[in-house]
C-alpha cells in the first residue's frame, strides 16, 4: 500500500478530474440540442441566443447546483457516518432533512411568501427548519454533563425524524389540493433553479461547513473506533463532535433547501468512495464530496433526458440507482 | 511517575462515588494491576489516570505536573490506553488502526511519513501482528485484535500503558499470548504498566504491584505477595479461596473453595 | 288473493332500491363546479348544503359545509339528510357509505370541455330541470362556437398556459398539456398550446422546456387569494429571467386571476372570453 501522501494526492487528482469532466459534459446534455458554437457566438444579443439561454439559463445553473448538493450531501453523509459510528446512518439520521422539508411544507401549505436579499420563502425556511432540527437534536444530547452522547444524538435523531414526519403528513393533511400536490413534488427533488441567485445564497454556507469539516478526518478515524480511545490519543472528542454535527447540518440544511430533500446520495456516495480509497477519512472526505458532485451530476442528466414527456424529479432517480445498489452492497457483505 | 492522591469521582452531586478517596503511585518500570470485582470503579479509576475523565475530587499528577495542565496531545505522547474492545465500524486495515497512534506525534493537516510507518511496523513485530498488516481489523480473532490494539497504543511512543480488562475476552490461549507480551514489553521495552482485571490469576500472574479496589475504595495495595492473601480476596470477592505459590509457573495462584456471605 | 302478492312485491321492490326522488330538494353538493350547474339553472335554493371549497354564487356563503374532495364529512352529510348528493368519482369510500345508507348520489369526473355541457344536461335531467340544464347547455354551446368563430380565421400564436407555479420564481412551473377542459379553452379562444403534444393535463416544464418551447404568448392564472397590483408586477418581472421567449421580449406575458379558471362549470365561458382577450386583444372585446 503506497504511503498515504502519495493515495491522497491520487486521490485528490483523479476525483477531481472525474468532476472536471461531469462539469463539462453536464451543460451538454439535454433533450433539446444546442450548438455550442452558437452558445458561445457573441455576435447574438443573448436576449436572442435561445441555445445560449438554454445553456447558461437552464443547463449551467442546474449543473452547479447539482455539483453543490452532492457534494455537500456526501460529505455530510460521510460525518454522519463517522459521528454515529454506522455506516448506514445519512444525512436524515438526526432529523435535519426533515426539519429542512417541514420548514418548506409550511411556507407553501400556509402561502409564506416574500424574499430576502433575493432567496425566496420556501428555500429559506425549508433552511430555517432544518436549523430548528439540529438544535433540538443537539440539546437534547447534550443535556447530560458529559457531553455528546452519541446514542442519545442517534435517538433523538430517530425520534426528531418521525415526529417532523407526522407534522408534514399532517401539514399535507391541513392544505388544499394544490399546495398538497406542491409539497408532494417538492419532496421529490429538484436541480431545476432557474438562475444563478439560490446557488449563490446557498455556497456561503456550504463553504462555511466545509471550513468546520476541514479540520476532523483524522478525528473522525479515531473517533470512529471509540470516543474514549480517541481522547485517550489527543482527540478534543466533544470539540471534534459538535463540529462534525454542526458542519454535516449546516450542508444538509443548504442542500436541502436549494434542491428538496435528494436522497440516497448522502448513503452510497460514501460507500461507493470506500470501495476505491479504503477507510481513511482523510480520503474519503475530499473524495466524497467531488465524487458526490459529479455523481448527482450524472443522475441529474440522467433525470432531464430519459424520460420523453418532461423530466423526472432527481430524487426519483438517485432513489432508483441507489436502492439496489445498496441492496447489492448488503448482499455482497 | 504517576501519583493520585485522594482521587474521586461521582456522576451526580447526591449519587454514591464510583470512585473514593484513592491515593496511589506508580514508579517507572511498574507492572501494576487494579483489581478488584465488576463496578469496583476500575475503569473509571484507569480512565482518570489517563486524563480523558476529569476527577469530581482530588488531583493526579504524571511527571510532578497536574494532569489539567498538560494539553491533550501532549499527555497522549506519554501515555497511551488500551479499551477493553476496540469495534471499527469501518473497513479499517490493521495498518490503518496502528498508525493512528501517531497521531498525537502529528499535527492536524500533517501525514503520516516513512518515519511514523517505521514506528508502527515495529509495533505490529513486538507484538507478533507483522502477518496482518494488510488485513480488515474486523476479520481478526478476539486475541488478534487485542494484539493489534496494543500495538497500536505501542505507536504512540508511550512510556506508561494503560490497560482496561486486557484479556477478559479472550480464551485461554489468547489470554496466555497477550500475557506474555505485555510481560516481554515491560521487560525488554521498559514500557510502564497499570492494568485493570478481576481475573485474580492473571493478576497474580502478570502484577508485581496490586491495588485491591471494592466498591471505589482501596482496601490494599502493595506488592503481590504481601497483597494478595485469602483474607484480602475475602473481602473482595466474598470467596474463601486457597492462595499459594504455583511449583512450576512460579508465581501466586488463587484457587476459589467456598462461598462466604 | 293477487293483489295482496302484488302490493307485497311492489313494497319488497321498493325497500330494496333507494328511491331516485323526481325532483330532490335537498341536494348535498360536494363539487363547487356543479355547484355552479345548479345554480345557474335557477334550482339554487334546492341546495341544502356544499363542500368547503364552494366560493360562488354568493349565496352558498350562509350554507352548511360538509368537507372536500379527500375528507368529505359523512357524518355532516347525513345530518343534512339529503335526497341527493353529488359526488366525485373518485370518493369511492363516500359512495360506499351512501349506498349502504341508500342515499342516491350523481357521480362525475371533469375531463374536457365538451364534458362540462354534457354534466350540465345530465345533472338538469337529475335534479328535475332537463328543460333549464338544457337550455344553460346549449347557451353555454353558443357562446363558445362565437368565441371560436371569431378566432378561427386569425393566426393562433403559440400559448403557454401556466396554472401554477412557485411563487417569485420560474421554479415548479405547471402549464396545461394537451388534454382537458383548459387545453380546450385555450384552442377555442384562438390560442395554440405548446405543449398540445404531450398528452396529459398538467405538465410540469423545466427551465428547458420553457425556453425550447418559445411561446409567442404567456398566459398565467391565478386564483384563490387575489393579488395585489404590485404582486402582479413583481411575478411578471420573475419571467426576465428567460429573455429568449418571443413571449417575454415581446412583452406578451399576463396574469389572469379568478377562479372561473379552474372550476369547469358554466363561468368557463366568461373565462374562455378573457382568454381571448388576451391571445387576441384587438379582436376580442
Amino acid at each position: 500500500m503506497p504511503p498515504i501522501r502519495t493515495r491522497l494526492a491520487l486521490t485528490l487528482t483523479g476525483f477531481s478530474a472525474l468532476l472536471a469532466v461531469a462539469l463539462v459534459a453536464g451543460p451538454l446534455i439535454g433533450s433539446t440540442h444546442i450548438s455550442l458554437g452558437r452558445v458561445f457566438d457573441r455576435s447574438i444579443a443573448f436576449a436572442d441566443n435561445t441555445d445560449a439561454q438554454i445553456f447558461f439559463v437552464a443547463r449551467l445553473p442546474r449543473v452547479l447546483a447539482a455539483a453543490l448538493v452532492g457534494a455537500s450531501l456526501a460529505a455530510a453523509g460521510v460525518v454522519f457516518q463517522a459521528l454515529l459510528r454506522n455506516p448506514l446512518a445519512t444525512p436524515d439520521t438526526l432529523g435535519v432533512s426533515s426539519g429542512a422539508a417541514l420548514g418548506a411544507m409550511l411556507a407553501i401549505t400556509f402561502h409564506v411568501d416574500f424574499a430576502v436579499a433575493g432567496v425566496a420563502s420556501i428555500p429559506l425556511a425549508s433552511f430555517a427548519g432544518s436549523v430548528g432540527a439540529l438544535g433540538i437534536v443537539y440539546a437534547l444530547a447534550s443535556a447530560r454533563r458529559r457531553g455528546l452522547s452519541t446514542i442519545v444524538l442517534l435517538l433523538a435523531g430517530v425520534t426528531m425524524t418521525a415526529f417532523f414526519q407526522a407534522l408534514i403528513l399532517f401539514t399535507q393533511y391541513l392544505a388544499d389540493f394544490a399546495d398538497t400536490f406542491r409539497t408532494v413534488r417538492w419532496l421529490m427533488g429538484t436541480l431545476d433553479v432557474g438562475s444563478f441567485a439560490p446557488i449563490l445564497a446557498a455556497l456561503p454556507i456550504v463553504l462555511v461547513a466545509f471550513a468546520m469539516l476541514a479540520t476532523l478526518p483524522r478525528s473522525l478515524d479515531l473517533i470512529s473506533l471509540g470516543a474514549d480511545a480517541a481522547a485517550a490519543r489527543g482527540v478534543n472528542v466533544l470539540a471534534a463532535e459538535r463540529l462534525a454535527l454542526a458542519g454535516a447540518s449546516l450542508a444538509t440544511g443548504a442542500a436541502v433547501s436549494l434542491a428538496g430533500p435528494v436522497g440516497f446520495i448522502g448513503l452510497v456516495v460514501p460507500h461507493l468512495v470506500r470501495l476505491v480509497v479504503g477507510s481513511d477519512h482523510r480520503l474519503v472526505l475530499p473524495a466524497s464530496a467531488l465524487f458526490g458532485a459529479a455523481f448527482l451530476i450524472a443522475c441529474d442528466a440522467v433525470a432531464r433526458t430519459v424520460w420523453s414527456s418532461g423530466e423526472l424529479p432527481v430524487g426519483i432517480v438517485t432513489a432508483l440507482i441507489g436502492g439496489p445498489f445498496f441492496l447489492w452492497l448488503l448482499v455482497r457483505k | 511517575m504517576l501519583r493520585a492522591d485522594r482521587v474521586s469521582f461521582g456522576y451526580r452531586a447526591a449519587a454514591p462515588l464510583v470512585v473514593d478517596e484513592v491515593s496511589l503511585a506508580i514508579a517507572p518500570g511498574e507492572l501494576v494491576g487494579i483489581l478488584g470485582p465488576n463496578g469496583s470503579g476500575k475503569t473509571t479509576l484507569l480512565k482518570m489516570l489517563g486524563g480523558t475523565l476529569t476527577p469530581s475530587a482530588g488531583e493526579i499528577q504524571f511527571e510532578r505536573r497536574p494532569l489539567r495542565d498538560w494539553s491533550r496531545r501532549e499527555l497522549a505522547r506519554r501515555i497511551a490506553l488500551v479499551p477493553q474492545e476496540t469495534h471499527a465500524p469501518f473497513d479499517f486495515t490493521v495498518l490503518d488502526i496502528v498508525l493512528m497512534g501517531r497521531f498525537p506525534h502529528l499535527g492536524t493537516f500533517a501525514l503520516e511519513g516513512p518515519a511514523d510507518l517505521a514506528i508502527a511496523r515495529q509495533a505490529l513485530a513486538s507484538t507478533g501482528t507483522s502477518a496482518f498488516e494488510a488485513r480488515p481489523f474486523a476479520t481478526l480473532s478476539g486475541g488478534e485484535k487485542q494484539r493489534v490494539v496494543i500495538a497500536s497504543a505501542l505507536a504512540q511512543s508511550p512510556e506508561l500503558l494503560l490497560l482496561d480488562e486486557p484479556t477478559a475476552s479472550l480464551d485461554l490461549g489468547h489470554q496466555l499470548d497477550v500475557q506474555l507480551l505485555l510481560a516481554a514489553l515491560n521487560r525488554d521495552r521498559r514500557v510502564t504498566m497499570v492494568l485493570s482485571t478481576h481475573d485474580l490469576n492473571l493478576a497474580a500472574a502478570l502484577c508485581r504491584h496490586l491495588i485491591l479496589l471494592r466498591d471505589g475504595r482501596v482496601i490494599a495495595q502493595g506488592p503481590t505477595e504481601a497483597v494478595l492473601t485469602p483474607e484480602t480476596v475475602r473481602a473482595l470477592y466474598g470467596v474463601d479461596a486457597d492462595v499459594h505459590r504455583h511449583p512450576i509457573a512460579g508465581h501466586l495462584t488463587v484457587t476459589p473453595l467456598a462461598r462466604v456471605r | 288473493m293477487k293483489y295482496v302478492l302484488a302490493i307485497l312485491l311492489l313494497t319488497a321492490a321498493a325497500m330494496g332500491r333507494p328511491q331516485t326522488p323526481a325532483r330532490p330538494q335537498r341536494i348535498v353538493s360536494l363539487i363547487p363546479a356543479v355547484t355552479e350547474m345548479i345554480y345557474a339553472m335557477g334550482d339554487g335554493s334546492r341546495v341544502a348544503a356544499v363542500s368547503n371549497f364552494d366560493h360562488f354564487p354568493a349565496d352558498v356563503d350562509r350554507l352548511p359545509r360538509v368537507g372536500g374532495l379527500l375528507d368529505p364529512s359523512v357524518e355532516r352529510i347525513l345530518a343534512i339528510k339529503p335526497d341527493l348528493v353529488i359526488v366525485y368519482a373518485t370518493q369511492k369510500e363516500l359512495i360506499e357509505r351512501l349506498d349502504r345508507a341508500g342515499i342516491p348520489y350523481f357521480s362525475y369526473q371533469h375531463r374536457a370541455l365538451a364534458d362540462i355541457m354534457t354534466t350540465i344536461r345530465a345533472v338538469g335531467a337529475r335534479i328535475g330541470s332537463a328543460a333549464r340544464g338544457d337550455a344553460v347547455a346549449a347557451e353555454m354551446d353558443r357562446t363558445l362556437a362565437g368565441i371560436r368563430a371569431k378566432t378561427a380565421n386569425l393566426p393562433h400564436p403559440a400559448t403557454l398556459l401556466v396554472f401554477e407555479r412557485d411563487p417569485g420564481s420560474l421554479r415548479n412551473v405547471y402549464a396545461s398539456g394537451g388534454y382537458g377542459f383548459l387545453h380546450d379553452m385555450l384552442e377555442i379562444a384562438g390560442g395554440r398550446n405548446v405543449f398540445a403534444g404531450m398528452k396529459q393535463q398538467a405538465v410540469q416544464a423545466s427551465t428547458e422546456m420553457l425556453l425550447t418551447s418559445k411561446p409567442d404568448v404567456i398566459v398565467e392564472l391565478r386564483y384563490g387569494d387575489s393579488l395585489k397590483n404590485a404582486d402582479i408586477a413583481r411575478e411578471l418581472r420573475a419571467w426576465d429571467a428567460l429573455a429568449s421567449i418571443p413571449a417575454v421580449r415581446t412583452h406578451r406575458v399576463s396574469v389572469l386571476t379568478g377562479d372561473e379558471f379552474v372550476v369547469p362549470g358554466p363561468r368557463v365561458v366568461e373565462a374562455t372570453l378573457k382568454l381571448a382577450r388576451v391571445i387576441h386583444p384587438d379582436v376580442v372585446r
